[in-house]
């Protein structure tokens, strides 16, 4: 049974001889697969090599309600097909006009700060990818991820969580 | 350079002898407390009780030392006051009790209205004097305070919970504090603009500039260890990635490319690698990458989740060893725990039914602070890596989150 202080002292060793050699020693197959196991496995990412669209010069706060905000699945920042339709509401509004969209993307309240932070802007990525599919210029969406903060319902349980994980649209004049 | 690695190798050889590493076990195994009595200052008594009382409380912080009656002391202070408002001169005496040695003997100019100072100088004094050992009394954490789900703000304190002041007062949102290693700067994630900003704040001028601000995320920045360079994420050229840009601005290089979000970097002591977070594989996990980008590899595999790393860098010859504290994601709760590079697997430090997210470790390298979530409510609490022992700091109404402890007092 190791102790605790012997432990420490391998991982010194250890980062001693990787900043040493330049050789990572850390190397070594890493085991595969996802690796949720609470309650389901998180999808793998889908990821997104778009580029941001340029921002769009914004005055006080963004007005929200245009559109029906896409809800997620916890852990996940996979466009479920049952949204879809709501996606296309956007896609629709934004055809024929010159119009920027910025997708504000959230997290519910569980998890640490700034992974969430990271994770709501791949949930507001899916979104723009999806409306890029639609035929929208990916250069008119532009992202901005909340987090777990601001959330839509302040309450601490399933029912608002499920509120909380979501996209919000908002349509600005160019 | 070329001596540093000469150094760097022979340390690396003599910790992997059996027998020094072994004696490193009994040293940590040891570690005992001095017992040590504040026995009062003569000289105005309201003054002289205000010290005290913050003398007691570093002592009790400090890790170092226990706060015993003078008859059970092995070190007794004694001081006396001298002036009662405005410039006064603390004189202290710190004695062996064995020896009946001075350890300490020294004046301390300072100002009645600012005893919390004068106290800690003291009590760091004590704590190098006695174990050779720099004391934490003087350094600040920076924090988020909450003052609504779409209100945060960016405070600084004094490491005991004393003396909040607020950094940002712009009624948005502001998140994830770093300090620049000389204390003077803080980067940050800024929402002053709508849009997700890094900045930094001139703690000094109370000046700000802009950072990063690409199309989508620029988030989690974090400085290198000489101060030149900054880690942050952006998500410019897709989802969240790992970039590096110089400090003053300029020279960006991208680190990473996967379909999952990297997050949250963190500098190695030598600040030739970073930890950070990706979610590549489904769940997010902690990896190590060369800071110029070199193969990424997966450090953590168990638990599940595993976000916010926190590399230590504690001072040469101090005989603590740098360390990376993580969140872990278990059973749906949220602990503090230490990476294990022996197992790959995180070792709990702080789990117990509360939400313990978001670990920053004090410039000794021993110490933790984290924030805890308990009823919906966040606090910031101090944690004794050596002892386990935990200490609350004073509630912060609205709540306090994302702590990032800051450098020595006069770094460079």
């Amino acid at each position: 049974m190791r102790s605790k202080a012997f432990s420490y002292t391998i991982i010194l060793a250890l980062i001693g001889t990787l900043s040493l050699t330049g050789c990572n020693a850390f190397k070594k197959k890493s085991p595969s697969g996802g690796a949720g196991t609470e309650g389901g496995v998180p999808p793998l990412p889908q990821g997104t090599d778009i580029a941001g669209g340029s921002r769009p010069i914004v005055t006080g706060e963004l007005p929200h309600g245009q559109f029906v905000p896409v809800y997620f699945d916890f852990d996940s920042a996979k466009i479920r097909p049952s949204e879809m339709s709501k996606l296309e509401s956007v896609a629709a509004a934004m055809k024929g006009n010159d119009k920027k969209l910025v997708i504000e993307g959230y997290c519910d309240e569980r998890g640490t700060a700034e992974y969430n932070r990271a994770l709501g802007e791949r949930r507001a990525q899916a979104a723009r990818e999806e409306l890029v599919h639609m035929g929208i210029d990916a250069g008119r969406i532009s992202t901005i991820s909340y987090g777990k903060d601001r959330p839509a319902d302040p309450g601490h349980d399933e029912s608002a969580w499920a509120k909380n994980r979501r996209d919000e649209f908002v349509l600005v004049a160019e | 350079m070329k001596d540093y690695s000469l150094a760097a190798l022979m340390i690396t050889l003599l910790l992997w002898n059996t027998t020094d590493l072994r004696a490193q076990v009994d040293v940590r195994k040891s570690f005992q407390k001095r017992s040590f009595a504040v026995t009062g200052f003569s000289g105005d008594a309201t003054v002289a009780g205000q010290l005290t009382e913050v003398l007691k409380s570093d002592v009790r912080l400090s890790g170092y030392l226990a706060l015993t009656p003078a008859a059970d002391a092995d070190f007794v202070l004694q001081g006396a006051v001298r002036g009662d408002h405005g410039g006064i001169t603390v004189e202290c005496q710190v004695t062996q009790s064995a020896l009946k040695k001075s350890v300490l003997s020294k004046s301390y100019p300072g100002s009645a209205q600012d005893l919390r100072r004068l106290g800690h100088a003291i009590a760091d004094d004590i704590v190098q004097a006695i174990t050779g050992q720099r004391g934490i009394a003087q350094t600040k954490i920076a924090f988020v305070l909450a003052r609504s789900p779409a209100v945060k703000e960016l405070a600084v304190m004094d490491y005991d919970g004393h003396n909040v002041r607020l950094i940002t007062d712009d009624k948005k949102i502001s998140a994830h504090p770093r300090w620049s290693p000389d204390g003077r700067k803080i980067i940050y994630t800024s929402y002053l603009q709508t849009f997700v900003d890094v900045l930094e704040a001139d703690l000094y001028t109370n000046q700000r500039r802009r950072i990063a601000g690409f199309p989508g995320l620029n988030s989690g920045a974090d400085f290198s260890p000489d101060g030149r360079t900054i880690a942050l994420t952006l998500s410019k050229d897709g989802n969240p990635e790992l970039y590096t840009m110089n400090a003053v601005g300029g020279d960006l290089h991208r680190l990473t490319q996967t379909r999952g979000a990297e997050s949250s970097p963190t500098w190695s002591p030598d600040g030739q690698n970073i930890a950070y977070v990706s979610d590549d594989r489904g769940s997010p996990q902690i990896y190590l990458i060369a800071r110029d980008g070199d193969e990424p590899t997966r450090l953590t595999v168990s638990p599940a989740y595993n976000t916010e790393p926190d590399w230590s860098h504690p001072p040469a010859g101090s005989g603590v060893s740098p360390m990376l504290a993580v969140t872990s994601r278990v059973g749906g709760r949220f602990q503090i725990g230490l990476y294990d590079s022996a197992t790959h697997e995180v070792r709990p430090l702080v789990a117990d039914g509360t939400d313990n997210e978001d670990p920053s470790w004090a410039p000794n390298g021993r110490f933790l602070v984290f924030a805890k979530t308990r009823n919906w409510r966040s606090r910031l609490y101090l944690l004794d890596v050596l002892t386990g022992e935990q200490v609350e700091l004073p509630a912060v109404e609205g709540g306090a989150s994302e702590p990032a402890w800051g450098p020595w007092p006069g770094a460079k």
